[in-house]
């Protein structure tokens, strides 16, 4: 975990709801200034992770540890700004109420609320009721609430839900500018290319495991998967039937070819279509390295009993940007 | 969590209840409307009668008076708490380090002073109908009587809010606050009531405190009402105390 003292530590976690495992035996380290995405599909256990951070959960087996004591003791949790993934305000107090509240609730003055409320852009809305904010503004107060204490540690439990494309990228610039001022930062999101732009690891949960923990960079090239993109007139069954291509998806005019073994598909490819034009070969993102680490979880699992598996198509992002 | 610290937080989150009490049109109606309506109805209808040597419209403050504070201490601290719980607020308070007893406190606090306001409300009312006879040291001492009379109901009332969601603590607060008022002499008079009431009656914390807030007014026992309510906070406590250990936030 580097030289500084790290801001969350977690141990050995395990933790069962009866009979659902939710976490496995997690070890997490976040470090000063750093910014930690956790990845995983639904079900993964990410928000159980990051309850027991925040000391709302008592761990059954293993230790939490924030700035090096208890989450659960209130001093700890003073440290903490925190978005939960469900989000409930008393439907009778304004946005500037709220917020002004939660920064004196912080031992800071009420006043700490309006540069906060200007940078997440509430400051027309200051004086609106929650009750009748859209679900994105209302997701944008949370956050406002999250970052008036100036935490040692932001833990954000998908925080992007319901963000339009704007206030999005508007809130990534705003994690990667107090990640600079020192802030750490875990962060759960479905959102993988774009938490691979500000984060500085990933790391991968699935049922209860973590899968994978390294900067974004290094688990797409960790992954040997290309992309293979072509102008071809073969079908798409035709190129299914090439040695080492694991999927096909036709795209426009072209076709999309995942493969392990980029330089054998193409001596083929060439080989039997002399018209082959458009090639283009690709890495995989960070989203196709995530899929492959949980698809390879899932293998010699039953696949129906994947509730919640990312899919290979992507599925689970689509719903969330339209969210 | 210094001193100064938590005045502040108090402060807060009292606002933040007042600003609930205030901003919800159907609590105000439920809290104030009805029963300082009763009492207002009550009072053209009978307030110039005398009972037990004083005027019906003053005794009517102690007893319709404590209905409405009876009615505030009962409903609106539970139901808050089981609405903050349902929210998830209750939880959100909690990882913002705020100790859960400063919240709840707050409630208390909050519907001690709507408590307040409803009992202003019916004296200025009775003032106004002329049917008030009781010097203002008398009514203060009333208004004290009732208002700390309040206190086992505020922790029953916490109780249910911690274990129960909304809609439940809401009829169940109900259910209970129906009958007492009814079988105290809230509204009819303890000495118009059937026998077998007047002996139930015996036995209700709410019948103790009006009797206590009437005997502010003349003259009559002190200590058995007093006895019953210290019993029925003790054992209101009790309640609480466990309620809060077992909560889930
Ligand atoms: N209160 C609960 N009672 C019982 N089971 C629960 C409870 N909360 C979560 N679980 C189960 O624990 C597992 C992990 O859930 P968790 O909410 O941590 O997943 P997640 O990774 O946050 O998923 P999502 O992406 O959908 O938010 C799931 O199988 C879930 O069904
Ligand atoms: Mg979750």
């Amino acid at each position: 975990m580097g030289t500084t003292a790290a801001v969350l530590t977690a141990e050995g976690l395990r933790y069962r709801y009866g009979e659902t495992v939710a976490l496995d035996g997690v070890d997490l380290g976040v470090d000063p200034g750093e910014c930690v995405a956790l990845l995983g599909p639904n079900g993964a256990g990410k928000s159980t992770l990051v309850t027991l951070a925040v000391g709302l959960l008592t761990p059954q087996q293993g230790t939490v540890r924030i700035l090096g004591s208890d989450p659960r003791r209130a001093a700890t949790r003073r440290r903490l700004g925190v978005a939960q993934q469900t989000l409930g305000f008393p439907n009778t107090l304004t946005v500037h109420e709220l917020v002004t509240g939660a920064a004196v609730r912080g031992g800071l003055r009420a006043a700490a609320a309006g540069p906060v409320l200007d940078e997440l852009g509430l400051a027309d809305l200051r004086r609106r009721r929650v009750a009748k904010l859209s679900g994105g503004q209302k997701q944008r107060v949370q956050l406002a609430m999250a970052l008036v204490t100036e935490p040692a540690l932001l833990v954000l439990d998908e925080p992007t839900v319901g963000l339009d494309t704007v206030a999005r990228r508007h809130f990534w610039q705003i994690l990667a500018r107090r990640r600079e001022q020192g802030t750490a930062v875990l962060v759960t999101t479905h959102l993988i290319e774009e938490s691979a732009a500000v984060a500085d690891r990933v790391v991968v949960l699935d049922r209860g495991r973590v899968l994978a923990d390294a900067p974004p960079d290094e688990l797409v090239t960790r992954l040997p998967d290309r992309t293979v993109t072509v102008r071809t007139g073969l079908d798409r069954s035709e190129l299914e039937q090439l040695p080492g291509v694991l999927s096909v998806t036709p795209e426009h005019e072209l076709s999309r070819i995942q493969t392990r073994s980029p330089e054998d598909l193409l001596r083929v490819l060439l080989d039997r279509d002399p018209h082959l034009s458009d090639l283009r070969v690709q890495d995989a993102g960070l989203e196709e390295a995530v899929l492959a680490l949980t698809d390879r979880a899932d293998e010699g699992t039953d696949a129906t009993g994947t509730d919640g598996g990312y899919g290979r198509d992507g599925s689970q992002r689509a719903a969330e940007v339209t969210g | 969590m210094n001193a100064g610290l938590t005045v502040r937080v108090f402060g807060v989150e009292l606002r933040d209840e007042l600003r609930a009490i205030v901003r919800e049109p159907t609590s105000l109606f439920f809290s104030i409307l009805m029963p300082v309506g009763f009492f207002v109805l009550f009072n053209l209808l009978y307030g110039h009668d005398t009972t037990q040597g004083i005027s019906a419209g003053t005794a009517m403050v102690a007893t319709f008076g404590t209905y409405g504070v009876i009615t505030v201490a009962a409903l609106q601290p539970g139901i808050g708490v089981a609405q903050d719980r349902d929210l998830g607020w209750l939880r959100m308070k909690r990882v913002s380090a705020v100790p859960i007893g400063i919240s709840l406190g707050a409630k208390a606090m909050a519907a001690l002073l709507y408590g307040v306001g409803v009992l202003l409300l019916m004296g200025v009312a009775a003032a106004a109908f002329g049917t008030l006879h009781a010097s203002v040291w008398a009514m203060l001492r009333v208004a004290l009587v009732l208002l700390l009379g309040t206190v086992p109901f505020t922790l029953i009332s916490v109780a249910v809010g911690l274990r129960f969601r909304t809609n439940a603590t809401i009829a169940l607060l109900n259910a209970l606050l129906f009958p007492l008022a009814v079988l105290s002499g809230l509204w009819i008079p303890i000495q118009f009531l059937p026998h077998v009431m007047r002996q139930i009656a015996k036995f209700l914390p709410t019948y103790h405190l009006a009797q206590l807030g009437l005997s502010q007014l003349g003259h009559g026992p002190v200590l058995l009402h007093v006895l019953a309510l210290l019993l029925t906070t003790l054992g209101a406590a009790g309640v609480a105390v466990m309620a809060y250990r077992h909560a889930r936030i």
